[in-house]
């Protein structure tokens, strides 16, 4: 394990130096930011029920920069940068696993992608001062929805892996993880609707509930429940996309 | 400490490497010589482990590539010929990184970083980002890398391409100084440098090997020597004199400045026609202006071997072509 370490470590402080780390980050709080001010303004305005407050912050539109265009963004490079400047070939040439590689790149992503989450933690306990809502918020729903949103973007991160190892354009990556990030968060419930009567068949409907990540998300993970099928769904996920990146990586070696 | 055997390596239906076999012992510094595309990359890929072969073994260390490829990749240092950077470390960085990826422990890291820094000669850039130092020092950086976790075996993929004379001076002084504690495979297509370097040379062309043994015996049993020869007289009377020269075949003589023609004489292997031709040219009463024999370059016998091969085998595929186009 220890080339997946030495990977992680490299590969986590290649996040910390590069540009790209730091617009996304910069979006994401400024978005939310303004985001947040008016969602608390509203429910402070009507007298809202507030504990229905973190739940809701899920909804917003900076939650969907964060899933649907970050994850590629981050991971365009782990691979497909690798192929374009030939370095892939002193990577796998080192005594290491071509799955420590792959681990040690996708604990990165996600560990930069979890401390991109963090401080919108303490955005909310700002809210929980003075002009905005001046009471207690509940937690609990929020350490549920970050290991949601935790699973979530693992698995996410782990298909921008096996994108990135496709091929040796960085922005077709990035657009190849966009597409199948977009496509995960829309089709299911779309494609359940246009089934029609074929829709209530049991197994289709189990699979639409499955794959209908946004819903169970709100359903489950921001209402403060973990669910362990839920949890068994992302974790082999993730086991799935990161096995197709050993398979693509592995293809070098059968032409 | 490397040995090949029937290792072949399509590409589909491209054949880059033809059933070749050599053995390399602890300590030799072979230089692997061909032209470009004849299968020197591949062939060190699959030593490598990056490639797998198509058939036929390679074993590294004692460890087979395809079986053991960890344990055959731990006693390699590789330097690909593409020297691959990442822009954004600094050089110490990097080869920190590669030597933690190396498995080279915490402890003796910083070490083992100086010593390759050194040893590779560029201890005055390790402060500087990867992507900003120049070419050489570049190529320089990927020796130090092969170099870091101190490796019995080293394959330098065309470590002095695209460098200047004096960096390539300087990187053959490295692999010299690497033959005592190393044993080093050494790509290039350029003679000169393998013969300077290497006390053995292994020449693949076409995907196939060639030849193998020491530059001067390649040379030797190789390309013929040859007589230059100028008199002051006509080309008539001179090729007159040399006609059934024992020994020799002689080209058409040429007229020269101020009343002299010269000719070039190849001469068969062991034939010494000088006595004979001295004769001769009193005879004639042809003045010899200059007379010298020369011993063939390990370019020429190079050249002699791959381009022949070459012609050989564009005559085969267009038999080949023609008997398909018939039938």
């Amino acid at each position: 394990m220890n080339g997946a370490l030495v990977t992680f470590k490299k590969e986590l402080l290649s996040y910390f130096v590069s540009p790209v780390s730091w617009i996304v980050a910069i979006l994401f709080y400024w978005w939310r930011g303004f985001e947040l001010r008016g969602l608390t303004t509203y429910y402070a305005y009507y007298r809202l029920d507030q504990e229905l407050l973190a739940p809701q912050t899920y909804g917003l539109g900076s939650t969907f920069l964060m899933v649907i265009l970050v994850p590629g963004l981050l991971t365009m490079r782990s691979f497909a940068e690798e192929r374009r400047t030939g370095s892939i070939e002193t990577l796998l040439t080192a005594p290491v696993r071509d799955g420590e590689v792959i681990l040690g790149k996708w604990a990165a992503a996600a560990a930069f992608y979890a401390l991109l989450w963090l401080p919108s933690v303490l955005l909310l306990h700002v809210l929980e001062y003075g002009p905005f809502l001046a009471t207690d918020l509940s937690f609990g729903p929020v350490v549920a929805a970050y290991v949601g949103m935790f699973l979530l973007s693992g698995m996410l991160l782990a298909f921008g892996c096996f994108a990135s190892s496709l091929t040796d354009n960085v922005l077709l990556a990035a657009l190849l993880t966009i597409m199948f990030d977009y496509g995960l968060l829309t089709l299911p419930s779309q494609i359940g609707a246009q089934l029609g009567e074929w829709g209530q068949n049991y197994y289709v409907r189990e699979l639409l509930d499955k794959l209908d990540v946004m819903r169970n998300f709100s359903e489950w993970f921001a209402r403060g429940l973990i669910d362990t099928s839920q949890v068994a769904f992302y974790v082999g996920g993730i086991a799935f996309f990161l096995s197709l990146t050993g398979i693509s990586l592995a293809s070098r070696r059968i032409a | 400490m490397i040995a090949v055997t029937d290792l072949t390596k399509r590409y589909g239906p491209f054949l880059a490497v033809d059933r070749i076999s050599f053995e390399i012992a602890r300590g030799q510094v072979v230089g692997f010589l061909g032209p470009n595309g004849a299968g020197k990359t591949t062939t060190i890929r699959v030593l490598t482990g990056y490639h797998p072969a198509s058939s036929g073994r390679a074993v590294v260390a004692g460890h087979d590539v395809a079986t053991a490829s960890l344990e055959a990749r731990r006693h390699l240092g590789y330097l690909p010929q593409e020297v691959p950077i990442y822009p954004d470390l600094r050089v110490v960085e990097y080869l920190r990184y590669r030597a933690a990826l190396k498995g080279v422990p915490a402890k003796l890291r910083r070490a083992a970083v100086e010593r390759a820094m050194a040893k590779a000669g560029i201890a005055d850039v390790g402060r500087k980002l990867v992507g900003h130092v120049s070419h050489g020092y570049r190529q320089r950086v990927g020796l130090a890398d092969a170099l870091v976790a101190n490796p019995p075996i080293l394959i330098l993929d065309e470590p002095t391409s695209g460098l200047d004379p004096n960096q390539r001076r300087r990187i053959k002084q490295v692999v010299r100084e690497l033959a005592d504690e190393h044993t080093v495979l050494f790509s290039s297509h350029i003679l000169s440098e393998v013969a300077e370097v290497s006390s053995r040379i292994l020449v693949i062309h076409r995907g196939r090997l060639r030849a193998d043994g020491p530059p001067h015996e390649l040379v030797a049993q190789g390309a013929k020597r040859r007589l230059l020869l100028t008199v002051h007289g006509t080309p008539a009377a001179l090729a007159a004199a040399l006609v059934g020269l024992p020994g020799s075949e002689a080209s058409p003589p040429t007229a020269g400045a101020d009343g002299t023609c010269s000719v070039a004489l190849s001469l068969e292997r062991g034939a010494d026609p000088t006595a004979e031709l001295g004769r001769r040219l009193l005879a004639a009463g042809l003045p010899v202006h200059e007379l010298r024999i020369v011993l063939p370059t390990l370019e020429e016998y190079f050249h002699s071997i791959t381009e022949g091969g070459d012609a050989a085998e564009e005559a085969a595929v267009q038999a080949t072509a023609a008997t398909g186009a018939l039938s």
